[in-house]
């Protein structure tokens, strides 16, 4: 597939609305969001807080407050935000499979499902999955 | 279905048809300055945009700041400049200079220093506020500071250095200070982010320095002002902002503490009066934002309004707007020269806004308050070592425009059942009104001050606005960002201060600011491939505006609404006319289970960086945070008011927040508005809106 259809194809894909997966629809795992939550502990929590409610200048990264700054966008967002950016003090340090298990850390302190297969460490793969701050009406 | 789309297209086109009447000629307006003049007033007569066609604007260039730097900046604060047809911004992690085409947003140059282990070291880092324009009819020049503290000049024309101004156009700021820069020029703390002033030919520059919540020492660099010939760098003056031992104001500083105590610069926008030859100078909080133990007196200039002549820098009147400062309320905003008419009499007025949502409004001649100001009984507080004054001066008029303390009747109360989790929360603090001290933070006693109107304001960096027509202050502040002020003796490693800001419990630990060790020179740029090595990182602990982050009760703010204001002041006769909450209500309050379904009116949003623009009919200032509309878009909102009457009149969606203060500009008959945008997920960009072309 030439690169200008495959943006066509996304393109397309985000005018009909059919980001193909949400956070709701298990999108981690459970072994992921652990190994995440050690490496929080240790590089993220001096400054947006160890229960992830935010400090006096880095904003929370749980609840509403947080879902309220992504809702609609998505993983791929949220991981590019991460890699390019942080931690503040030293953006590049963590490798994008350690950006992923953090992020899955994030959904699963944010109550999204987990399910059986790790997230992905690719920001393109992950720019399919859309945050979306309700769970999706049945 | 396809009815309603035609009938839509028809409103469009008649609507446009609208927009630019024939005809109208609209005289090229420039923005030379920060705050579009000297007086800072963020003010200009244009009404090109009005209410009736605000709604439509749309972008006219958009400029991405990514690429000036190792990396992308989520905390664009520049104001731009146009002049003659071409806007110069800073931008970017390496706080680089960018002249634009004024219609197009085309690049016409852009300069950059690379400064290394000093910008690395640098207290103030990221792109700045902005930059300052000169001209003697002949040549042009640009001025900015780096993040590492130099003075730059630059050809406008060519973005080139001017090699006759200083050192091949630059002027190394460590130096020739009255000072040693300690430890060394490289990592000595000292830098500046606002954007210098010219008057005449004279530049002038402040200082500033790392968030002082957690100082590593009580001894450090003084922020003294100064003023350089704008034509060859060469120092014309200085302002010891901390007086020597000869100076009027030593004896302030109880027990030799001005020989060693530091900071107490002026980190915001200077305003100058050109025509009188006075400079007014708004001082930040001494060192030691909330422990003033080993500074013992009222530590004269700290958080005063100092006014001193544009030639020789020598002082003609101060007046302490905080004696013996322990809530880092600095002065945070330029002061505004106002010329207004009291009780019939012509008074050449200097109104200065403040964190503490005090407007303190005095004769910018004589240094006399308008209204009168008296010295009230402030309360006490009971930390070792602490010193504390027995008073501080509160204005007769105009009334606080914002909180500025904390009282049972502030608490959330869209239930009763909230207002009673936040009391029971509230029970671990300490609160009170205005000048409330900090306390030592005690696990069995109270864990720390509460406080409003203190490190974020209030009104912070962005300052007001001011109309000249009719002698009104326009005035964003903060009216619900809670700062918890506790005290703890720090480790030896981490201080040698008596106490620093903390939590008991917890560790002590170095709080720094947004954006410190974030520029463009701090570590090597992120690589796309699997990381690599940790270096060695920095201890960073928030630090900054203090959002007094986990201070909710079920999610939603301690605070009620309004969370932030726009009011406007009348200085003819210090009254607030009308004051409205700014900013839609927060999705994350909105849809909140403990209030849905409830009908609330707009809350306003929390935040510091919002500043405001004035034009001939309209007040302008954008929302701090991303909401959704009912028609489910998400944005911020660029927002327009009626200026005599606070109605909202149009809005624009931004992709993201506010977060530097708009200005705007004519230029070849067509309003643009120009404001930075960053936050979340978007990084720095400056935006350019004006009217759809006549059909």
């Amino acid at each position: 597939m030439t690169r200008r259809l495959a943006l066509t194809f996304a393109f397309a894909a985000v005018l009909l609305g059919q980001s193909t997966r949400s956070v709701w629809d298990g999108v981690y795992t459970a072994d992921q969001a652990n190994r995440g939550q050690a490496l929080y502990a240790k590089e993220c929590a001096s400054c947006h807080g160890s229960d992830l409610t935010g400090g006096e200048s880095a904003p929370p990264l749980a609840g509403s407050g947080f879902l309220s700054n992504w809702t609609t966008l998505t993983v791929g967002d949220l991981f590019e935000r991460t890699r390019v950016s942080m931690p503040e003090n030293d953006p590049g340090k963590l490798s994008r499979a350690q950006i992923a298990d953090l992020i899955a850390y994030l959904l699963s302190a944010n109550r999204f499902p987990e399910g059986k297969a790790e997230l992905d460490k690719q920001a393109e793969v992950l720019k399919q999955i859309r945050i979306d701050a309700e769970a999706p009406k049945k | 279905m396809r009815k309603r789309q035609g009938a839509l297209y028809a409103l469009i086109a008649i609507a446009s048809i609208a927009v630019l009447p024939v005809g109208a000629q609209t005289k090229d307006t420039e923005w030379p300055t920060y705050g579009a003049d000297l007086a800072n007033t963020r003010y200009r007569p244009l009404d090109q945009i009005n209410a009736s066609n605000f709604s439509q604007l749309e972008l006219a260039w958009s400029f991405k700041t990514d690429n000036l730097g190792t990396r992308p900046e989520y905390k664009l604060e520049g104001t731009p400049l146009m002049i003659k047809g071409v806007v110069y911004a800073t931008g970017g992690t390496r706080r680089s200079v960018v002249a634009l085409d004024a219609a197009s947003g085309e690049v016409l140059w852009v300069h950059g220093e690379h400064e290394g282990e000093r910008a690395m070291a640098a207290p103030r880092q990221l792109s700045g506020r902005g930059l300052a324009w000169w001209t003697d009819g002949k040549e042009e020049r640009v001025l900015y500071v780096t993040p590492g503290y130099r003075l730059v000049a630059l050809d406008a024309k060519t973005g080139v250095p001017v090699h006759t101004f200083g050192e091949n156009g630059l002027v190394d700021l460590k130096l020739n200070d009255d000072q040693t820069i300690l430890p060394d020029l490289t990592t000595g703390e000292i830098g500046l982010q606002s954007a210098p002033v010219i008057a005449g030919n004279t530049v002038i520059v402040g200082a500033s320095f790392r968030e002082g919540m957690t100082p590593k020492s009580m001894r450090n660099n003084k922020g003294y002002v100064r003023g350089f010939d704008v034509r060859t760098g060469k120092r014309l003056w200085i302002f010891h902002t901390i007086p020597t031992k000869t100076e009027p104001g030593y004896d302030t500083w109880l027990n030799g503490s001005a020989e060693y105590t530091g900071n107490t610069g002026v980190w915001t926008q200077i305003s100058v009066d050109e025509k009188r030859g006075l400079v007014y100078l708004p001082v930040e909080s001494p060192t030691g934002d909330y422990y003033g133990g080993h500074r013992p007196g009222n530590d004269l200039f700290g958080e005063s309004l100092v006014c001193v002549d544009l030639k020789t820098g020598e002082r003609k009147w101060h007046f302490q707007l905080v004696h013996h400062p322990l809530w880092d309320m600095d002065i945070s905003s330029a002061p505004i020269l106002a010329d207004i008419n009291v009780d019939g009499r012509a008074v050449a007025a200097v109104a200065q806004p403040t964190k503490q949502g005090i407007l303190y409004v005095f004769d910018r001649v004589t240094g006399k308050p308008v209204w009168p100001i008296e010295e009230k009984p402030a309360p006490q507080g009971s930390v070792p070592g602490e010193w504390y004054s027995p008073t501080q001066p509160i204005p007769s008029k105009p009334p606080a425009y914002a909180r500025n303390g904390i009282s049972v009747d502030d608490l959330i109360d869209f239930t009763p059942e909230l207002r009673d989790q936040a009391q029971t929360l509230i029970a671990k603090y300490k609160i009170g009104p205005v000048f409330t001290p900090p306390v030592e933070s005690k696990l069995d006693g109270a864990l720390a001050t509460l406080t409003l109107g203190t490190a974020s304001g209030g009104t912070n960096w962005p300052g007001g606005s001011y109309d000249p027509e009719t002698h009104t202050v326009y005035a964003y502040a903060c009216n619900a960002c809670v700062t918890p002020i506790g005290l703890v003796r720090p480790s030896k490693e981490l201080s040698d201060m008596d106490f620093v800001a903390g939590t008991a419990g917890q560790e002590a630990r170095m709080r720094t600011g947004p954006g410190e060790n974030a520029g463009a020179d701090s570590v090597a740029p992120p690589r796309g491939g699997e990381g690599r090595a940790a270096a060695p990182a920095r201890a960073g602990a928030g630090g900054g505006g203090g959002g007094g982050g986990g201070l909710t009760v079920q999610g939603l703010p301690l605070i009620k609404p309004p969370y932030a204001t726009i009011s406007a002041i009348n200085l003819d006769r210090g009254e607030i006319v009308w004051q409205i909450a700014h900013g839609e209500t927060p999705d994350n309050i909105r849809n909140n289970a403990a209030i849905k379904g409830r009908d609330i009116p707009r809350t306003g949003q929390s935040g510091y960086n919002i500043g405001t623009l004035v034009t001939k009919s309209l007040v302008i200032a954008g929302d701090s945070l991303i909401t959704t509309s009912s028609s489910g878009a998400r944005g911020a909102m660029l927002r327009a008011y009626e200026k005599t009457s606070g109605k909202e009149v149009g809005s624009v969606l931004m992709p993201a927040p506010q977060s530097g203060s708009p200005m705007t500009y004519v230029w070849n008959g067509r309003q643009y508005i120009v404001v930075a945008i960053s936050g979340g997920a978007y990084s720095g960009e400056y935006r350019a809106y004006r009217l759809p072309q006549e059909q």
